[in-house]
């Protein structure tokens, strides 16, 4: 090492040991620090002593290690600098919650019960270390990717690559094996930190899906994750009518010749009105090719009691209703009642009952007499389709 | 055994001691501690020592121009620290008598 180098050493050295001796006042850091430099370059030069010949650290130690040294041995306060009015008054958040850390952790080793609690903790921390690694990915998910693609399911090779990277880097972080140079000390006392904030909103989100892992369970038992196709298996079937998956807002129903029906009732096997709303008139519904969203109104029947099961279920965009006094969606004065439109003005005609040609002998089939036009329509109940017949109950026009 | 916690107690003293001998520097009082035997002890706890025992009043301190290298701040006895010294010398025999005793050995004086 060269002369001048050193002296750069030692200039530097001193810089950061007075840099490091904080709340002290000018004049105390001049009298602990006056001979330093004169001091360091000493001990460099110092041919006896054991660690002749080694860098400045290595010999002093870091510059802060040695200002803490310094301060103790001049019996001033250490860490504790003396607060000024600043800090009285907005104690330093980060200062506040170490020195209350501190003194818990005083507390808590006083008690008889601590020690073997503690001992079963540290046993615990490789637990954490791996639960911070997951906390850090979901959180970097809801960030990069937004919160919807949280989940307890770690999905996706490039997702469990980068767990396995995480769980690597806490678990060593953990074991003291790295980050823990000064330049790179930060980062993981950071993450720590956003695990611990973390948790509680992380796992809010989960619990939150709870249920939804069972869906996961069902998704996976039906062989979604190995590419194939989700079935969702419903404890209980959705109420209304449901054709190909979705549910139908309105029925329309023609006769043996093709010709629509106004009006029909429409019963299932026991005698349960069939409906395909439920809402009595509070919601909306697109229709294909409607410019705005309508509401349907009940048929009444002979003793007034408002009907649902009446199709083809009348209506009037949703624009021409008003509320009222009991904020029940009226249709405005004026305004009538109209069928939306219709699928198709005639279906195809039928060939006969029981005799359809092309059809085989399918018991099960032929007994309710599928009628072979498009619109064939499955009830909740999953009944046989309504009989086309010309049924005309005791049909009511539509109250305005 | 760490002799580093020993020597926290006693280094006031061992300092007291070196200073007594002859008035010294920081450096120079390091060097003849280390020279005494006493090696485990921080550069910064001999510095930092006589800082607090100059703020007690145990020590004098007096600055001597160098012509080559820096100014060098010279730490001396005074009586006061001479009565300090006197003190924990004699508590210091005490209680490495009674250590040799209690371990059984009888080396010390």
């Amino acid at each position: 090492m060269s002369v001048l180098t050193e002296d750069q050493d030692v200039a530097a050295y001193a810089v950061a040991v007075r840099r490091s001796l904080v709340g002290l006042s000018q004049e105390q850091v001049d009298d602990l620090t006056d001979d330093l430099e004169a001091d360091l370059a000493d001990a460099l030069a110092d041919e006896r002593r054991a660690t002749h010949g080694q860098g400045l650290v290595a010999q002093f130690g870091t510059p802060e290690a040695y200002a803490a040294e310094l301060r103790a041995a001049a019996g001033l306060p250490t860490a504790d600098r003396p607060a000024s009015r600043w800090e009285r008054l907005f104690p330093d958040p980060v200062e506040q919650s170490q020195r209350m850390g501190r003194r818990m952790l005083g507390w808590l080793r006083s008690q008889a019960w601590w020690p073997s609690t503690e001992s079963f903790l540290v046993a615990l921390r490789p637990v954490w270390w791996v639960l911070r690694a997951w906390l850090v990915l979901q959180v970097a998910t809801a960030f990069v990717l937004g919160p919807q693609r949280m989940g307890l399911r770690v999905g996706g090779l490039a997702e469990w690559v980068v767990l396995g990277g995480l769980v690597v880097a806490s678990v060593q972080w953990g074991r003291g094996a790295w980050f823990q140079s000064r330049s790179t000390r930060w980062l993981p006392v950071l993450t720590n930190v956003v695990a611990v904030v973390a948790i509680l909103p992380v796992l809010a989100t989960m619990s939150s899906r709870a249920t939804q892992a069972e869906d996961v369970y069902r998704a996976w038992a039906s062989g979604a994750f190995n590419g194939g196709t989700q079935t969702v298996y419903e404890d209980r079937p959705v109420d209304g009518v449901v054709v190909d998956g979705i549910q139908v807002s309105n029925l329309f129903v023609y006769d043996a010749q093709g010709n629509p029906l106004q009006d029909v009732q429409v019963y299932d096997d026991r005698g349960r009105p069939v409906r395909t709303t439920f809402d009595n008139g509070y919601d909306q519904f697109w229709f294909p090719e409607s410019t705005e969203p309508w509401s349907f109104v009940p048929a009444a029947d002979a003793d007034g009691r408002s009907r649902w099961n009446v199709y083809p279920l009348r209506g009037a965009p949703t624009a021409q209703f008003e509320h009222d006094d009991d904020g029940s969606p009226v249709l405005q004065v004026g305004v009538s009642a109209s069928t939306p439109p219709w699928p198709f003005a005639k279906a195809p005609a039928l060939a006969g009952r029981g005799t359809v040609p092309a059809a085989p002998g399918d018991g099960a089939v032929s007994a309710s007499g599928e009628p072979s036009t498009g619109t064939s329509t499955g009830t909740s109940t999953g009944t046989s389709p309504t009989p086309s017949g010309a049924l005309s109950g005791p049909t009511a026009g539509p109250t305005p | 055994m760490d002799t580093t916690q020993l020597l926290k107690g006693v280094l006031d003293l061992a300092v007291l001691a070196v200073v007594a001998d002859e008035d010294g520097y920081g450096y120079d009082v390091v060097r003849r501690l280390r020279n005494a035997g006493i090696e485990e002890v921080g550069d910064a706890s001999v510095y930092g020592t006589l800082r607090r025992l100059y703020s007690s009043g145990a020590l004098t301190s007096y600055v001597v121009p160098s012509d080559e290298g820096p100014h060098r701040k010279y730490y001396g006895i005074n009586a006061q620290g001479r009565a300090m010294l006197e003190a924990q010398r004699k508590d210091w025999q005490e209680f490495a008598g009674t250590m040799a005793r209690l371990l059984g050995t009888e080396t010390v004086r």
